[in-house]
């Protein structure tokens, strides 16, 4: 109590501090005034300076700090305003550092951070099936979502959606749809733009008229904003849906980015016909949030879903899983975190984070040279009684109120990023690019922490009067190199790696193959059915005269679908790609067989492996033969063809051969003779002659593969660009040391060119000091790229982490660059005026 | 200790109390008015003390220090304190 009242009293002090200031002067002068009229002249000299000793009276008062502070800044600020050209300098490399790790904050931010602007985000759950022994499912049965709806204590509502593709009027490209449970909209709190959104009474009815809601980017691009579009019918998947609405443009949705068209699920399986989603207890059909019911938290929920999953598995044993229990995540976010996400983002925070490093190992160096110039003041200030630690205190300050606006510049400078991505990009009008507290809070700890990085040392070095010493310059250099290296060395890599994906075949052909899919499944057709149906499209297809050979395959080619296990074989993890092909398929993709037989048909309890499969798990020996995992015996090595996983230099597959249970999941591929364009509307029909409710959907395998080469690229592009700006810090840095190092020794290179040292070896002498540092800084540079980059080789198409070529090419750049820098300023020392120099001072 | 018992008889202002210190210890202890100062700011500060504005003896504007509860307490906890330690001192001092 006492102690609170004290604290209260201090913050009193602090807001009438001048008054108080007053108060003292007059109390102390009276103090004075009583000793005189005593007649005590000593008192006059105990007193001593008046000043002074209130100074000392008021350090009780515990804010002495503050008003240095307040004294430091503005000192600071006068100081820095008076060299423009320093000021502007050093807060332009700041406000790049600091402006890049903002910008991948604000990215991480976005997706995992901040909540959509839906209603009452925090009550928001996103429910996920799991096991405790690793098995995870991203959505769950159709009936389970309806179960836990209904018997939840601790959930007001369950959320349902499904994605699906629907046929448009007669667009060949289908739509992406969304089902959702009608009360979606309600309980998030979404607008219509025009017209309704769902209502669950009216739309849930068995005979209720199909209706749809419509996106409204979807609206403006399709329907060009016609407002009157709402009440009239559309086709979808040939049957007659009304257009109800136009949700508001601010509406999110839950799962980021643009919906096309809002279906009540309700009514997904009149639209697709024969689908059992709704009834279905396999799989995970639809993804499932729920919404907190008043006072309940997410352990709670959990608590009792665990338990009501207990009495499902009572109920229906073959479709729960042994220890299965419902994860839940907050349920408002872009993006569900996954594992391989966040170590993608740590990758890419400490490339970063080293930018930030070179640029605070630059800014470091900057200072050290301006504190020779600043040498004079320095001295006079010690001269007349200042301590060092109060002319560290202010250099620090000094530091800090760079970085601040540093940091304000990069905050400034990202939220200009940020508004060209969405100009450019197109991006929904519901996210902000303007910074939240979470992005200023980011800022402003970099602000400190770059501050320590950049400041700290140098105000040390200058304040104890050794900034002379050339230790602290050789560190700054090699760690500007060492940082610049593993920049430049990864950049070049993934550079290499995107040549080397558009380039070099991806070990399969793309240009003249056609992947239907049929999505037999979906319409509920049992394996006898479904071959019947792709049997009779083979043929079909293989009677066009333009087409050469046709296939099957469980997941097309750059479908979209990857499946991945990970298992052990012989004791041994391995992450391999599974595929399910008929024998045609290798012919088809014109994937070689190097060693053993392709399938034969009736060929069971086989399969075909990679060559880099075969290399990995039997080196050296002969892989025809061996058993792989469920008794398969290998009968054949396939060439390396990364058909689903083309980013992943280490990923393996293994074929095995279709049989009649995999037919309801198929898709065709064929080959054509000449280009396959425009085959996709005679595909089409082909396939709604055969059973008229099936919408295919046809892609062109060369489409995909640009697709998905032209994201990479935009990464790469940025990725490079961010080590080529790395590289311009560390040059600007090396420039500003290399001048400094020769204004400060002028006199000396003066000297050895009188007594008759030639330009070389002047140079040498006083470059020299530099050469160990860089050669030590690309070393470890070096040694830290091959230790880490392995942590990379996902991302590089097939490119070593160790490849040569790219760190060959990046060191030189490094090296060439660098020269250049130490180069352009030491001409100068050339040209000096030997005569003039030797007379100075 | 010093400030907070001559406060005890009655408030002051700062030069009565250094003036009050150095009469009372015999002109012995001369209170420093360099550390008067700070001390009675920390006095204030920690609540011991309130100052008011009162007229001095020569006819001028200036603060009186008066004793508050808090202080009064921290005056006999700290007597005692100091007792107990001058107790201590001297009987090793006896005996030793």
């Amino acid at each position: 109590m006492e102690k609170f009242g004290e604290i209260i009293r201090r913050f009193g002090y602090l807001l009438t501090r001048n008054r108080r200031r007053r108060e003292l002067e007059a109390e102390m002068a009276f103090h004075r005034e009583m000793a005189d009229r005593a007649g005590r002249p000593e008192a006059k000299r105990t007193f001593g300076n008046s000043t002074h000793l209130q100074e000392q009276a008021r350090e009780a008062w515990g804010w002495t700090w503050l008003d240095r502070l307040f004294q430091d800044l503005h000192y600071a600020a006068r100081t820095l305003f008076r060299s423009p050209g320093f000021t502007i300098t050093a807060i332009l490399i700041l406000a790049i550092g600091i402006g890049v790790n903002v910008t991948a904050f604000s990215l991480f931010n976005m997706a995992l951070l901040q909540s959509l602007p839906v209603r009452d985000p925090d009550t928001l759950l996103r429910l996920q099936r799991r096991s405790l022994d690793g098995q995870i499912a991203g959505g769950m049965p159709y009936p389970t979502a309806i179960y836990f709806r209904d018997h939840a204590h601790t959930l007001s509502g369950i959320l349902t959606t499904a994605e699906g593709k629907l046929e448009l009027e007669n667009d060949v490209e289908p739509l992406g749809a969304s089902f959702i449970s009608s009360n979606f909209f309600d309980d998030l709190g979404a607008v219509a733009a025009h017209g309704r959104l769902f209502s669950p009474p009216v739309d849930d009815a068995p005979n209720a008229h199909l209706v749809a809601v419509l996106g409204y980017h979807f609206w403006q691009t399709r329907f060009s904003a016609d407002p009157n579009i709402v009440g009239r019918t559309i086709l979808l998947n040939k049957q007659a849906v009304t257009v109800v609405g136009i949700a508001s443009e601010l509406f999110p949705g839950l799962k980021g980015g643009f919906t096309d068209i809002w279906i009540p699920i309700t009514q997904q399986p009149r639209l697709v016909q024969g689908s059992k989603m709704l009834t279905d207890n396999d799989g995970g059909a639809v993804g499932v949030w729920a919404r907190l019911a008043p006072g309940a938290t997410a352990k709670s929920a959990e608590a009792e879903l665990l338990g009501l999953t207990s009495q499902r598995r009572r109920l229906d044993p073959d479709h729960v899983w042994k220890d299965e229990y419902i994860h839940s995540d907050p349920g408002a976010r872009v993006v569900t975190p996954q594992p391989r996400m966040l170590q993608i983002m740590a990758i890419f925070g400490s490339l970063t984070l080293l930018i930030l490093a070179v640029a605070c190992a630059n800014l470091g160096g900057l200072l050290l040279a301006r504190g020779v110039t600043r040498e004079h003041e320095l001295n006079i200030r010690l001269a007349i009684g200042a301590s060092r630690l109060r002319i560290f205190r202010q250099l620090f300050t000094e530091s800090l109120l760079l970085a601040v606006l540093g940091s304000a510049a990069g905050v400034g400078l990202s939220c200009l990023a940020f508004r060209i991505m969405t100009v450019l990009a197109d991006t929904p009008k519901w996210m902000s690019s303007m910074p939240d507290w979470r992005v200023l809070c980011f800022a402003s700890a970099l602000a400190l922490f770059s501050s320590v990085f950049f400041g700290f040392m140098p105000a040390l070095q200058l304040a104890s009067q050794k900034h002379r010493r050339t230790l602290a310059r050789q560190l700054l250099v090699g760690g500007q190199v060492a940082a610049s290296c593993v920049l430049l060395i990864l950049s070049s890599l993934l550079v290499r790696a995107v040549l080397h994906g558009i380039y070099s075949s991806p070990g399969f052909g793309y240009e003249q193959v056609v992947s239907i899919s049929p999505r037999l499944e979906d319409h509920d057709y049992k394996a006898p059915a479904a071959e019947a149906l792709i049997t009779r499209l083979a043929t079909r297809l293989r009677s066009l005269p333009q087409v050469t050979s046709v296939a099957l395959v469980k997941l097309p080619p750059l479908g979209g679908g990857v499946t991945r296990m990970d298992t052990k074989v012989d004791g041994r993890p391995l992450q391999v790609y599974p595929n399910w092909v008929s024998p045609e398929f290798f012919s088809t993709m014109q994937i070689p067989i190097l060693l053993g037989r392709n399938f034969t048909p009736g060929d069971k309890k086989v399969v075909i492996v990679s060559q880099a499969m075969a290399r990995r798990q039997w080196p050296g020996e002969n892989p025809l033969g061996k058993i792989y995992w469920d008794k398969d015996v290998v009968i054949g090595v396939a060439g390396n063809a990364h058909i689903n996983a083309m980013n992943d230099g280490d990923a393996v597959e293994i074929y095995a051969p279709a049989q009649t249970e995999d037919m309801p999941s198929m898709s065709v591929v064929f080959r054509t003779q000449g280009v396959p364009d425009g085959l996709e509307l005679t595909c089409k029909s082909i396939v709604q002659a055969l059973d008229p409710k099936l919408f295919p959907q046809i892609s062109l395998l060369k489409t995909n593969f640009h697709t998905a080469m032209r994201s990479v690229e935009i990464l790469v592009s940025i990725l490079s660009g961010v080590g080529i700006l790395a590289v311009l810090l560390a040059a600007v840095g090396i420039v500003g040391l290399v001048a400094f190092t020769v204004s400060q020794r002028s006199k000396e290179i003066a000297i050895r060119f009188a007594l008759g040292s030639s330009a070389k070896q002047a140079l040498g002498a006083v470059l020299g000091q530099y050469c160990w540092p860089v050669l030590i800084g690309l070393a470890a540079g070096l040694a830290l790229t091959a230790a880490f980059s392995n942590l990379m080789r996902f991302m590089l198409y097939g490119v070593s982490n160790l490849d040569p070529v790219s760190y060959a090419a990046a060191i030189a750049l490094l090296v060439g660059i660098l020269v250049a820098a130490a180069l352009l300023p030491a001409r100068r020392a050339l040209k000096i005026d030997i005569a003039r120099t030797l007379h100075q001072d | 200790m010093l400030i907070l018992r001559v406060l005890h008889s009655g408030p002051l202002h700062g030069y009565a109390i250094a003036q009050r210190i150095h009469v009372l210890s015999s002109e012995v202890l001369e209170v420093e008015e360099g550390s008067l100062y700070p001390a009675l700011q920390k006095i204030l500060l920690k609540g011991w003390a309130s100052a008011e504005w009162g007229i001095s003896e020569t006819n001028r504007k200036v603060r009186f220090y008066r004793l508050t509860p808090a202080g009064q307490k921290q005056l006999e906890a700290e007597l005692s304190d100091y007792d107990r330690v001058t107790q201590a001192i001297q009987s090793v001092l006896r005996t030793a």
